[in-house]
């Protein structure tokens, strides 16, 4: 999995690349840990090149989601797989992450 | 202009006074701040001024012998607080009474001067002092203020009626007057209209409360506050902890009120058309949970999930096929070539397991 964080203008860019899963889970708890916090709390994220999320990526997600909208921001993914964009359909996930 | 050598006197104790009238205008606005947060009351505006120099020169000049000293003007410094309702100004009243010392012989209930057949200011007035603890001087507790309490009504009325005629040199023709005082009569009958009107509200809602309460849904309309009312019953727990028992899944309870757009998209009309939903098609929505997730490794789910699925459900067993679940998914958002591809996928599911 990779994440890279770009900052333009008043967003923060995100682009994932790779799975999500049990193996490189924490890793990537700690890549989106500088998202949680500051003060660019609009956060685009381009899907393009993830492959796949477990569970505990739907979590992260979920956090990451939470700490955005404590900080009055918005995250957004975009560009998903449709296998990816699956997992988030049947686990009503895209009823609460904005996914475009 | 000319003030007399009794009315110069009183003038040169404002002055000396001024800053301790400041000092109470700071005191008061933060105790009637505290009261008001207090008790949960929500006004429109709350607002202090100390009268200006010139204000009080002229108010001495017109009419300077009744007062023997600075002390029997009570309207040096005054507070008004401005509600939204008229049963409002009663309830600030009592608090204000409860929390400062009033003077009753010169408190005056406007709303109660005016004749039966006559419409014109209408404020609740309490002199008041601070009480001993609020203040740090003696001349603290000495000096009166004036409380004004009014509706926003009355308050807009009696500004304008400030502005246009006390204020002004010209005297203000008969039918000028009459036309202000005919519009006190309207805003009497707006501030009775917009009580009345909240009552109802509340009177209505309390009525739906227990009709949901009571499980009388087919008489409960569906609509913002009868379904946040409904959703307070967890009518979708049962069906969430079903589907969740597939994996073993925690359910992540995420609002459901966006879906309220959807169940009137679809033509709900009563909560009891979605107890039927859940009666008649929890079944289906569970096999559709089922064939989805039960091959993954997913352990979290959101509990929409529920609501979602028996949408779905609803719309294919009622032949509006993949353009209904379209439609579901479009009034819930997201971008309409995704909703498409969802649709078609959803629509080959349900088709492997007999929903269609």
């Amino acid at each position: 999995m990779e994440v890279k964080i770009n900052a333009e203008g008043g967003k923060t860019l995100v682009e994932l690349t790779g799975r999500i899963d049990t193996t490189n889970a924490d890793q990537f708890q700690k890549d989106i840990a500088p998202l949680m916090q500051g003060d660019n709390p609009d956060i685009e994220m381009d899907c393009s090149g993830m492959d796949y999320t477990s569970s505990q990526g739907l979590r992260l997600f979920l956090m990451l989601q939470k700490s955005v909208g404590s900080r009055k921001g918005k995250l957004v993914l975009k560009n998903m797989k449709p296998q990816v964009r699956e997992v988030f359909d049947i686990t009503g996930f895209s009823n609460i992450i904005t996914i475009l | 202009m000319n003030l007399d050598l009794h009315c110069e006197m009183i003038l040169d104790e404002y002055r000396e006074m001024r800053p301790m009238f400041m000092h109470m205008k700071d005191v008061v606005s933060a105790e009637m701040g505290r009261i008001m947060k207090e008790n949960n009351m929500y006004v429109t505006a709350m607002e202090g001024r100390v009268k200006t120099e010139k204000s009080l020169t002229g108010k001495l000049e017109l009419k300077g012998h009744k007062y023997a000293t600075l002390s029997d003007i009570t309207d040096i410094f005054g507070y008004r607080i401005i509600t939204f309702y008229t049963d409002e100004v009663d309830k600030i009243a009592a608090l204000v009474e409860k929390n400062f010392d009033v003077d009753w012989e010169n408190s005056v209930d406007k709303r109660k001067l005016l004749d039966l057949d006559r419409f014109g200011y209408m404020s609740l007035h309490y002199i008041c002092r601070l009480p001993e603890r609020l203040c740090d001087s003696p001349e603290m507790h000495e000096y009166r203020f004036e409380v004004q309490m009014r509706t926003a009504l009355q308050h807009v009325w009696a500004t304008i009626y400030h502005d246009l005629g006390y204020k002004s040199d010209i005297e203000i023709p008969r039918e000028t007057l009459r036309n202000m005082h005919r519009i006190a009569g309207m805003m009497e009958l707006a501030d009775s209209m917009f009580s009345r009107i909240r009552m109802e509200i509340t009177d209505y809602r309390r009525r739906v409360q227990s009709l949901v309460a009571d499980g009388d849904f087919d008489h409960v309309p569906l609509d913002g506050d009868t379904f946040r009312s409904y959703l307070e019953l967890k009518p979708f727990d049962k069906l969430a902890t079903k589907i969740a028992t597939i994996n073993q899944a925690e359910i992540y309870r995420d609002n459901l009120m966006p879906y309220l757009k959807l169940l009137l998209k679809l033509e709900f009309k009563s909560l009891g058309d979605i107890e039927r939903l859940i009666h008649n098609y929890s079944t289906d929505a569970y096999q559709l949970a089922l064939h989805q997730i039960s091959g993954t490794d997913l352990d979290i789910m959101a509990l929409s999930v529920t609501l979602q699925n028996l949408c779905c459900v609803y719309v294919l067993r009622n032949g509006l096929g993949m353009t209904g679940l379209e439609h579901i998914f479009n009034a819930l958002g997201g971008n309409p070539q995704a909703n498409h591809m969802r649709a078609e996928r959803l629509f080959n599911q349900a088709q492997q397991i007999n929903i269609i």
